[in-house]
């Protein structure tokens, strides 16, 4: 008896509904309960749940190329710490750096660098500042934490999602399987009728 | 006759969260694959460049530094690259530590999973 109510139905336990925009799968406990509550046929059901899941799919794909990115922004910056504290390890020691670097593809040149207070970071956009060398360690720090902390952040994001994903699989397979199996119980009481 | 998987076995929630477990630890698994790869690559090239290191008779080296070569003395160079060899081999032991649980926890999750729905679900790579 299909009670026509226009249900959110959170029936179930401590399920967390959504997260950063990301709705969260209703787990079904029973499949027919679920179908009666919604009042959707299987057909409208599945392609709801499969709907759903496409749209799980492209929420994926927009976290792992932001996970791709700052994946590689990590070492990156990592290298620029590197360099900046191989100055001030040099500062002091009245020694030139010596280094051969890079013209362009496949050319490389040789750089005197004298001892020096300051260095210059990019900063994006066209823009590049002067730091001294403390400055640029602390800036460069900053930035290496906050690029990791987004990092947790995102990765929780993608498990969450991952989980929703498996959640709307599952109840697809049950509701398939739940109408699999009353149209073999329908066939079986037809056939039975029609023998008596 | 009933068919596997159109069984009328029931899932719960714990069953799902089971199922979202072991989905999770497939992923990290393969993460790992991955990053020991990558581990066990750059081992061995720090290997192999100290082995040039002791080969070779100059008395500067060109070692790199951020995205440029500097010229470094060769016993600075070797004491670095001894660093970055204990630095990632003491990263890829704790990899493959941490694959080894996750291996061992994706199997206990077979069983009970194996063991409640038997053919109606597959667990295996494909």
């Amino acid at each position: 008896m299909a009670s026509s109510s226009s249900s959110t139905a959170a029936d179930s336990s401590a399920m967390v509904t959504e997260r950063r925009g990301i709705p969260g799968a209703q787990f079904v406990e029973d499949v027919q309960n679920y179908l009666a509550q919604s009042g959707l046929d299987v057909h409208s059901a599945l392609a709801f749940l499969q709907e759903r899941l496409q749209q799980y799919k492209v929420v994926e794909m927009k976290l792992l190329a932001q996970q791709r990115d700052l994946q590689a922004k990590i070492p990156d910056i990592e290298k620029c710490l590197e360099v900046v504290a191989t100055l001030k390890s040099k500062k002091g020691t009245g020694e030139e750096l010596i280094a051969d670097f890079e013209v362009s593809e496949g050319t490389y040149s040789r750089a005197r660098i004298e001892e020096t207070d300051s260095v210059c970071l990019w900063l994006g956009a066209n823009v590049m500042l002067e730091y001294s060398l403390e400055e640029a360690t602390g800036l460069l720090q900053k930035n290496l934490e906050n690029a990791k902390a987004s990092l947790e952040v995102l990765i929780t994001d993608l498990q969450f999602l991952r989980d929703q994903v498996t959640v709307t699989q599952v109840t697809i397979a049950r509701v398939y399987n739940w109408d699999v199996h009353q149209r073999r119980i329908q066939q079986a009481t037809a056939t039975t009728a029609q023998d008596s | 006759m009933q068919q596997g998987g159109a069984s009328d076995t029931e899932v719960t929630w714990e069953d799902q969260q089971n199922i979202n477990k072991f989905g999770r630890l497939n992923n990290r698994f393969h993460e790992l694959e991955d990053e020991i790869k990558i581990a066990k690559e750059t081992c061995d090239n720090l290997e192999d460049a100290s082995n040039e290191l002791i080969l070779t008779d100059e008395e500067v080296v060109r070692f790199q530094i951020g995205e440029v070569f500097a010229h470094v003395p060769k016993d600075e160079v070797e004491s670095r690259i001894e660093e970055m060899k204990s630095v990632t081999s003491e990263k890829l032991e704790n990899l493959k530590e941490e694959k080894e649980s996750v291996l061992a926890e994706m199997a206990e999750l077979k069983k009970i999973l194996y063991g409640k729905f038997k053919d109606s679900i597959n667990l295996e790579e494909d």
